[in-house]
């Protein structure tokens, strides 16, 4: 279980986190939506360790991430599998180096077994056959499945996916959401999901939370979040163009 | 321009009768020698359209003073500090012959000499290059790469006489300034080093100068600085404006822009040593 | 937090007056210079440490000098040519306009080449080849996240990105400028026997070149590419915004580092100075 408490983050003079505090429960996929610029994936970036908070904390399974020196936080990044928003591929790797890289910083997995996963990986995502490209030669929606793999492959007990369905088609976007919940649910693992799509979003997690200009503004299960009464939940939602926002 | 090398890049790939390390040694050498080519016409291009904007006058003199307040205000503390070690480590570098032949009164000689015909122009050219001419690189770089230059020609503003025109002027007029700036801060670090190390007096110091130097010294290195000046304004646009393919393609124009300045400005001081002496 | 607090109590409330905003900001400079200082420290001594107890990652450094040689030696070559024409062409006219005896000329600028001139004029031009490339090299990898998903795979960025760069940078700078002194003094040679008909045997004297000369050279050799890839990758590392992000950092590593090999040739010029010659 992840907890986040009090947790408050500036760049400059600029407010991106404000008193953001949650608790996600663990073995579920957890949705985050929220207009652009309002701390999606800033938040998700403290939890993952990757940036630590003016004030607040982050707790995974009762340890305090924000707190910790970057080594103890490398052992606790071990645990978790994260997909970028522009899919950080190491440009310089080939496609089937750059799913090997978890594997080979994290496991004593030998170079077979390693062969084995990577390949594994490429057919569930569709790539079969593309592991000596490199992401130059990929399209965009390609590159994003290739994210998806180097997320999943060490098979993590926390997944953390920003925007994994942004420029895609949305016969793709709907395959993709599905490939993940069905990921999530087969390894048990806890799902942290931020997409722009929110009618696919919607059709797989478990819980949702909205943000809006930093703050967090409601959190709940879908059955609640679709019943919500707050104008901002409904509104965005729905994809009124009337309303608050 | 570009289509020129792609078409050489697509002929090259067909099969030929050569073994393939030579060919792809001549291949390569000419790709570089065509890019070359290509580069310095493209650069003189640039500066036949500058020079029309001259004719009339068709300069946006708001974005000049911008320019010149941006570009020289913020190379003032690096240009200072940079030109106080090269004027100490002269004299270092003298100390060990001064020492070996008791030649104190021509230490500020040596020092002005070398500062203010070579060793000042050159350095504080390389500086600005590396300060104003790779940021500008850069910011126009980004400009081509967000649209925001085919924004311009949208508004039927010429990019030329409100971008280039300003930043071109601002370059040549800051560089031949703070090389006069850097050159005083030279020899006064020099001076004051040679005071501390070798017990010169200031006097004795600016004596060797004052009495061995010609004014046409000063003068060389001045039109020096003009020269280099031009070749990185020039450069600096010219790469700028030619950036392709995103984020990494302006990291490569600032590097390509940087390295021809630096080359420009040693092949030109070669000339003009020759020619000004 | 003390600039606040400095500020609020010169402005008594109102206003801050035009001396508070200028000593606000003075003092706002002042401690971004400490914070830029201190993480510049802390990634030297990270890069020192991982240096030796890092990871290895095969061929890592291989590639890095293949890519700084590759890089820089035509253009090194190029400039350092035309330097070495230069500096005697300019000795050669002043001595004849003194003495008129050119015989101990090579010896002179053989020495300053091998003691000073090759390291110091060379490794200004590498900063600017080298330091640029990796600067952008992670600046872009930064912006892209890359050097996050890094670090979610436990690859330390400074482990895993600045020292391959970093071994690299002083065995191939060293290298390089130990070239540049070479195509230096043949540049000057040839300089000094077409345009002062000083005989090349007169001229590659190496009779001034002895121990305290080389060590100081090897010295700055080693010290510039140290430097370089250090001053370079903090830069990188350091970027932030787009496209435009990365065209700053690659502006500040170029100024940072030729200004870093300025500041490190002035003080073991001074230091040597005191050992030997004083």
């Amino acid at each position: 279980m992840i907890r986040v408490v009090g947790l408050r983050k500036r760049f400059g003079r600029k407010t991106v986190l404000e008193d953001v505090g949650v608790d996600i429960p663990a073995g579920g996929l957890w949705g985050l939506i929220g207009p652009g610029a309002s701390g999606k994936t800033v938040l998700v970036k403290h939890v993952a360790g990757l940036l630590t908070p003016d004030a607040g904390r982050v707790e995974v399974e009762g340890q305090n991430i924000s707190a910790m020196g970057e080594v103890a936080r490398q052992k606790l990044r071990s645990r978790f599998g994260m997909l970028f928003q522009q899919n950080a591929l190491f440009d310089s790797l080939t496609v089937a180096e750059n799913i090997a890289f978890p594997l080979r910083r994290l496991t004593a997995l030998d170079e077979r077994q390693i062969a084995e996963r990577v390949a594994e990986r490429l057919a569930r995502v569709g790539l079969a056959g593309f592991g000596d490209r490199t992401p130059n030669a990929l399209s965009g929606g390609q590159r994003k499945r290739v994210g998806i793999a180097r997320a999943t492959v060490t098979q993590s007990e926390y997944l953390i996916f920003d925007e994994p369905t942004a420029g895609l088609d949305p016969v793709t976007s709907q395959k993709i959401f599905d490939l993940l919940r069905a990921e999530q649910i087969s390894r048990k693992s806890t799902a942290l999901m931020i997409s722009s799509d929110v009618a696919g979003l919607m059709s797989v997690v478990d819980r949702v939370a909205m943000m809006l200009r930093g703050r967090l503004l409601f959190e709940g299960t879908r059955d609640e979040a679709l019943a919500s009464s707050d104008p901002y939940v409904k509104q965005f939602l729905r994809g009124e163009t009337e309303g608050p926002l | 321009m570009t289509e020129s090398l792609v078409q050489l890049e697509v002929a090259g790939k067909q099969p030929g009768r050569v073994s393939r390390g030579a060919e792809r040694a001549v291949r390569r050498i000419g790709r570089s020698v065509v890019g070359i080519a290509q580069q310095t016409g493209g650069i003189l291009v640039l500066l036949g359209k500058i020079v029309r904007r001259f004719f009339p006058p068709d300069i946006d003199y708001y974005e000049l003073k911008r320019n010149l307040h941006k570009m020289g205000n913020r190379s003032l503390p690096i240009i200072a500090l940079t030109s106080v070690f090269v004027g100490a480590i002269m004299v270092v570098q003298a100390s060990a012959y001064v020492q070996q032949f008791s030649a104190t009164a021509f230490v500020g000689w040596g020092a002005g000499y070398v500062i203010l015909r070579e060793l000042g122009p050159i350095l504080i050219a390389l500086m600005f290059s590396g300060r104003v001419g790779a940021n500008n690189t850069a910011e126009l770089g980004t400009m081509v790469v967000t649209e925001q230059i085919d924004g311009l020609r949208s508004l039927a503003i010429d990019p030329i006489s409100y971008l280039i025109v300003p930043r071109f002027l601002g370059m040549i007029t800051m560089l031949f300034v703070l090389t006069v700036f850097g050159n005083l801060v030279a020899l006064c670090g020099a001076a004051l080093f040679g005071q501390l190390t070798l017990g010169i007096e200031w006097r004795v110091f600016f004596h060797g100068i004052t009495e061995l130097l010609k004014p046409w010294d000063v003068y060389v290195g001045l039109i020096k600085s003009l020269v280099f000046g031009l070749i990185i304004a020039l450069s600096s646009c010219y790469f700028g404006l030619a950036v392709r393919g995103g984020a990494p393609g302006v990291g490569r124009a600032v590097n390509a822009s940087v390295v021809a300045s630096a080359v420009g400005i040693f092949v030109s001081d070669y000339f003009m040593t020759f020619l000004l002496d | 937090m003390s600039v606040e607090a400095g500020v609020v109590k010169a402005g008594q409330g109102g206003q801050p007056g035009w001396a508070a905003r200028r000593l606000a900001g003075i003092g706002a400079g002042a401690l971004d210079n400490a914070r830029a200082a201190r993480l510049l420290y802390s990634i030297f001594i990270r890069t020192l440490y991982y240096s030796v107890r890092g990871r290895r990652e095969k061929g890592a450094v291989l590639r890095a000098c293949y890519g700084i040689g590759n890089r820089s030696l035509f253009f090194l070559t190029a400039v350092m040519g035309f330097v070495g024409m230069i500096m005697v062409f300019h000795s050669c006219t002043q001595i004849n306009r003194i003495t008129g005896d050119l015989h101990l000329v090579g010896a002179t600028y053989i020495q300053l080449v091998v003691r000073d001139f090759a390291a110091s004029v060379g490794s200004m031009m590498l900063a600017t080849r080298v330091g640029a490339g990796i600067a952008a090299e992670i600046g872009s990898m930064v912006v892209t996240d890359q050097v996050d998903a890094l670090r979610m795979c436990a690859a330390e960025p400074v482990d895993y990105l600045i020292v391959p760069r970093f071994k690299a940078s002083v065995v191939m700078t060293t290298v390089l400028l130990v070239w540049a002194m070479f195509v230096m003094e043949v540049s000057g040679m040839l300089t000094a026997w077409g345009m002062f008909n000083v005989n090349p045997r007169i001229f590659w004297n190496l009779s001034m070149v002895d121990f305290r000369d080389l060590a100081t050279g090897l010295t700055k050799c080693l010290a510039f590419g140290a430097a370089i890839p250090i001053v370079s990758g903090y830069c990188g590392l350091t970027t932030f915004g787009g496209a435009e992000g990365v065209g700053w950092a690659t502006t500040r590593a170029v100024v940072w580092s030729c200004f870093a090999t300025i500041l490190l040739n002035f003080i073991i010029s001074t230091t040597a100075l005191y050992v030997f010659w004083a």
